[in-house]
């Protein structure tokens, strides 16, 4: 794990040095900022957003492309007015400390339901026999995962840097797959290609999956069964708070029901509080999401282009968010 | 690690040498077969006969187009070390599929570079204490220029993260009975006539996806 390691860490340091490079956010008075974190359905999102603030309330938005622990720290420091996309309960530890703790930041009450889990393609679960978290705990089923060799298989836990990529380690360690197959991290880029390639010549694939996300709808994926969530059986250590974490913390059921909210800054409701009322109303659903974040990054549609095509289809529904917030 | 997996990439190369230049192959060297999951003693006179008998490398690892279900754009690269295979992204889901000859330990890591540049028929040089343990070498010493002999075959693209050479290459092959084993090191090699083919539709900048798959596919040299 070493090499893999290492090629990470340059893959990730490479991304950052992109976002930081790319993006340059004049500073203008009236401007709202959306910050933009690495994942393809915050970007359809917030492209969508800066669409309708311009159109609808007349402000100047940027946005700006940074990590998401960036883009809490921004919203609290005035520099970054909005979150498109927070999972919960993921970085429920940034909702902790920002909307709870500092009274800086305000999350909108509604959520999009999400999913999150391991899943397989349609072949593996069909031919090779894997139904369920708990047979990749089993020797002779996770052998089929196996590219190496060394009998045990191997399966994509998510990006590094990722809350759910420790969330999966911990899940493996307590449903006992972590001996049975190896755990990689990598770039989400780098993950999904494995997927397309395994779908292209049959080969087994067991990966981290989460939606709304554009891979559902390029493949036939099945959720791997597990026991339903338990909150008695989920106890999440955080790893930089105490060096045991991975001992100390248990996740052997189905993460909990998960959401993705809209998050802004506090301030937002002295300077814009039109604004912000409509960021409390705002009422997008999976199915949405996924579409948007297909013609992005599917279909490679302009993400400008596509939500100036969007916001113009759905001006009733804008508007009923809007009368919402009236 | 980079020099590592230099010298190790070169010391495939001169591997090649020594084979085209009839030099004797190593012994217990095995191969994991990711269909059957099992480690096989790899004969290079055996694949050699075969390549010899049928004059192509077997139908799998054969340039052929496949449907290919990505996000990933056209013009794009992906490298499935596990299968042999390297896909070229056409449009419509789509894609080129080529037979490759991977590294020791697959690829030997994963993650994305670009193509930072292409070149044709390309001088190989040894290093230096390549060439204090073999003094045949001496004479290549500024360089092996390209041609048949030259063991990176008739294209190379150069892979590079960000602007820096990563010192991986995808090259052509004087041994194209290697394709779809994993011999080269760091490398991803491929018959001459795909690689001319894949050089002449890539363009520099291209994305290339180099996959995961597990750790060593290759021991016993």
């Amino acid at each position: 794990m070493i090499r893999f390691g290492s090629v990470v860490a340059v893959a990730i340091g490479l991304v950052v040095s992109l976002a930081a490079a790319g993006q340059t956010v004049s500073a203008r008075a009236d401007e709202i900022v959306i910050g933009v974190p690495s994942w393809s359905s915050a970007n359809a999102t917030a492209h969508v957003l800066e669409t309708i603030l311009e159109d609808r309330f007349g402000v100047d938005v940027a946005l700006k492309e940074t990590s998401n622990a960036e883009i809490f720290a921004g919203m609290d420091d005035g520099s970054i007015q909005i979150h498109p996309e927070v999972w919960l309960p993921n970085y429920k530890a940034l909702h902790d400390e920002y909307v709870l703790r500092r009274k800086s930041v305000v999350m909108s009450p509604r959520g999009v339901p999400a999913s999150q889990g391991l899943c397989v393609t349609q072949t593996t679960y069909d031919d090779d026999g894997i139904h369920t978290i708990q047979d990749l705990a089993d020797p002779e089923k996770a052998k089929v995962f196996d590219t190496n060799g060394d009998g045990r298989g191997e399966i994509w836990i998510g990006a590094p840097g990722w809350n759910s990529t420790k969330v999966e380690q911990i899940r493996a360690h307590d449903y006992g797959y972590d001996k049975t197959m190896q755990l990689l991290q990598a770039e989400e880029t780098v993950g999904l290609a494995a997927v397309d390639a395994a779908v292209a010549t049959g080969k087994p694939m067991a990966f981290y999956c989460y939606e709304p996300h554009h891979v559902f709808e390029l493949h036939d994926l099945v959720y791997l069964d597990e026991p339903a969530h338990d909150p008695r059986k989920w106890q999440i250590v955080d790893p930089e708070a105490d060096g045991d974490w991975l001992e100390k913390s248990k996740a052997g059921v189905a993460w909990p029901p998960s959401f993705l909210h809209i998050f802004y800054a506090k301030a937002l409701e002295d300077s814009h509080p039109e604004i912000a009322s409509f960021l409390k109303s705002v009422n997008l659903d999976v199915d949405t999401v996924s579409q948007m974040t297909y013609a992005l990054v599917v279909e490679r549609r302009d993400p400008a282009e596509f939500a100036r095509e969007w916001v113009d289809g759905h001006g009733e529904r804008i508007s009923g968010w809007i009368e919402d917030a009236e | 690690m980079r020099l590592t997996i230099r010298t190790l990439c070169l010391a495939i190369a001169t591997l090649a040498v020594s084979f085209s230049m009839g030099f004797s192959s190593p012994t217990q060297t095995q191969i994991y077969d990711a269909r059957s999951g099992k480690w096989v003693s790899y004969d290079p006179s055996q694949a050699r006969e075969y390549f010899q008998r049928y004059g192509q490398t077997p139908e799998e690892f054969q340039r052929r187009i496949v449907p290919f279900r990505t996000a990933e754009k056209p013009g794009t690269i992906v490298i499935d070390a596990d299968r042999h295979f390297l896909y070229y992204i056409l449009p419509d889901f789509q894609a080129i599929r080529y037979g490759i000859g991977v590294g020791r330990e697959g690829f030997g890591w994963a993650g994305i570079v670009h193509v930072g540049r292409k070149a044709e028929w390309p001088t190989w040089t040894p290093p230096k204490d390549m060439i204090e343990r073999d003094p045949r070498l001496t004479k290549y010493a500024n360089g092996m220029p390209g041609g048949i002999d030259n063991p990176l075959g008739a294209r190379a693209l150069y892979l590079y993260e960000k602007n820096r050479d990563s010192l991986y290459r995808i090259h052509g092959t004087n041994e194209p009975w290697t394709i779809g084993l994993n011999l080269s090191s760091g490398c991803i090699r491929m018959n001459n006539d795909d690689v001319i083919d894949l050089y002449n539709r890539v363009t520099r900048g291209a994305k290339v996806i180099v996959l995961m798959t597990g750790a060593s596919l290759f021991k016993g040299v």
